[in-house]
């Protein structure tokens, strides 16, 4: 006979042995690349090089090093492939790696400290920094041209937020994640997610104010 | 209380998805608060634009440059086992260097010594002793004649007497202790180098002269047997090898005691 706990099991079964039977699922395709499968491994790459690029992207406003904090993500995933755990979805697992590069990456260009061409429009008694390119309210003839300089402008506004501010609202506001995915990823609370999302969103407000 | 409760619908309208219908408290609210309307306008339209940034495409050649990149990393399991052993390798090359360094250095100070170590003649100034009795007399290999050696300036070669010759220390090999007690005792001679010029002593060689006198206040005596059984005794008064004070202010040059 069974017991409650074997029922318990038999509901949860059958999604469990989906997602461990489905070929196509990301833990599947991980397990086939520990394995030596390559194609699978060339899988989620082209399920994710263009998420995470786009998401490096927002936080360090580079392409190019976006482009390679993104193939360092990849490569960080195929080293670690034998070491890898199920307790969490794929995609947190890669978007942490990515999260960790790319704030490793603004935390060293602090570090570096170059001069940059915006820091001279800067006061230096500490207030809000000036926008170096402020907005054209004149009307423009083409509606792309205004959408063009609107995106400029937020990733402008994005780049500007403290770090701690800039990955969670990039990961629910451009990604749309779940608050829950992005504690995870974070590695940190829901109630804190939740508070620094609407303390990102307060400070994008006041940059974006001439284009709301 | 209106306050707390705008600041509450402002929380739960951040948290809903965007697209999410509101409850029907919050529209309520909506309608009759004009700022909170005009919040959740502003908010709606700045997570339209943001939401709207889209996804960046990677670069067409990102999989070429990814494989390129993969296929010049070792594979993980060498990785993890070169990033184990790198540590000890690092401390083994690091003990071998130290270890190859210490005995190349001492090869090359025992090679020095050898080149260094004067061809050894039958000792001719050999009863030494001391004022203090109760102080060892130096022992034989202590005082080393030496071809070659010149003594001390102000010690003038004595013509009915034979000099006395001291060898610098640097050349006198360490012996062991086994080798001294073995080694049998030199026999008191000497020899007449009474016919011989005073040899001459550059600046250089008396510099490098090196003399094995305890520099303390006793005056040394030395006994010498000619051969004859005329024992000569030479009295060697303390040598002072001088001193400065060095004051800091008034005569750094003065003499000790000088003040």
């Amino acid at each position: 006979m069974n017991t409650l706990t074997t029922i318990d099991e038999l509901a949860f079964a059958p999604q469990l042995q989906e997602v461990l039977e489905d070929p196509t699922s990301d833990h599947a395709l991980l397990e086939a690349t520990r394995t030596g499968d390559q194609d699978a491994f060339a899988e989620l790459v082209s399920r994710y090089r263009n998420q995470i690029t786009s998401y490096i992207y927002r936080m360090t406003s580079d392409y190019d090093g976006a482009v390679d904090l993104a193939q360092e993500t990849f490569v960080r995933v195929y080293r670690a492939r034998d070491r890898y755990q199920r307790s969490y979805a794929f995609s947190t697992y890669i978007y942490r790696i990515a999260t960790n590069l790319a704030i490793s990456e603004l935390r060293k260009r602090k570090r570096r400290k170059l001069v940059s061409l915006t820091g001279f429009f800067q006061p230096s008694d500490g207030a809000e920094p000036q926008e170096l390119n402020p907005p054209d309210c004149r009307p423009l003839q083409d509606s792309e041209l205004v959408d063009a300089e609107r995106r400029n402008a937020v990733q402008r506004a994005i780049g500007t937020l403290p770090e701690k501010y800039r990955a969670p609202l990039i990961l629910r506001d451009v990604d749309g994640r779940s608050y829950d995915e992005i504690a995870k990823i974070l590695e940190t609370s829901e109630g804190t997610v939740k508070s620094r999302i609407s303390r990102a969103r307060g400070f994008l407000r006041e940059k974006m104010r001439a284009y709301l | 209380m209106k306050e707390t409760k705008c600041e509450a619908i402002r929380r739960e309208l951040d948290e809903l998805m965007l697209g999410d219908e509101c409850s029907v408290d919050v529209t309520q609210h909506l309608r009759e608060c004009g700022a909170c309307r005009e919040f959740h306008e502003k908010q709606t339209r700045l997570r339209q634009i943001v939401g709207g940034l889209g996804t960046i495409q990677a670069p067409p050649d990102f999989d070429f440059r990814l494989r390129a990149r993969l296929a010049n990393e070792p594979s993980g399991a060498a990785f993890h086992l070169r990033a184990l052993q790198w540590p000890f390798a690092t401390r083994g090359i690091a003990v071998a260097a130290m270890l190859v360094l210490f005995v190349g250095g001492v090869v090359l100070v025992r090679n020095a010594m050898k080149q260094n170590v004067v061809p050894q003649q039958k000792p001719s100034a050999v009863a030494v002793g001391q004022d203090d009795p109760t102080r060892p007399a130096s022992r034989p290999d202590e005082v080393k004649p030496a071809e070659g050696v010149k003594p001390a300036e102000g010690v003038k070669p004595d013509s009915q007497t034979p000099s006395v010759v001291v060898a610098s220390s640097d050349v006198v090999p360490r012996r062991n202790r086994g080798d001294r007690l073995s080694r049998p005792k030199p026999s008191l001679a000497s020899i007449d180098r009474a016919s011989e010029g005073a040899s001459v002593m550059s600046l250089s060689q008396r510099q490098s002269a090196i003399f094995p006198i305890d520099a303390s206040l006793q005056s040394l005596k030395v006994s010498i047997d000619d051969g004859d059984g005329n024992a000569r005794t030479i009295f060697v008064p303390t040598i002072s090898f001088g001193s400065q004070r060095v004051l800091a202010t008034g005569n750094q040059f003065a003499q000790k005691g000088v003040w």
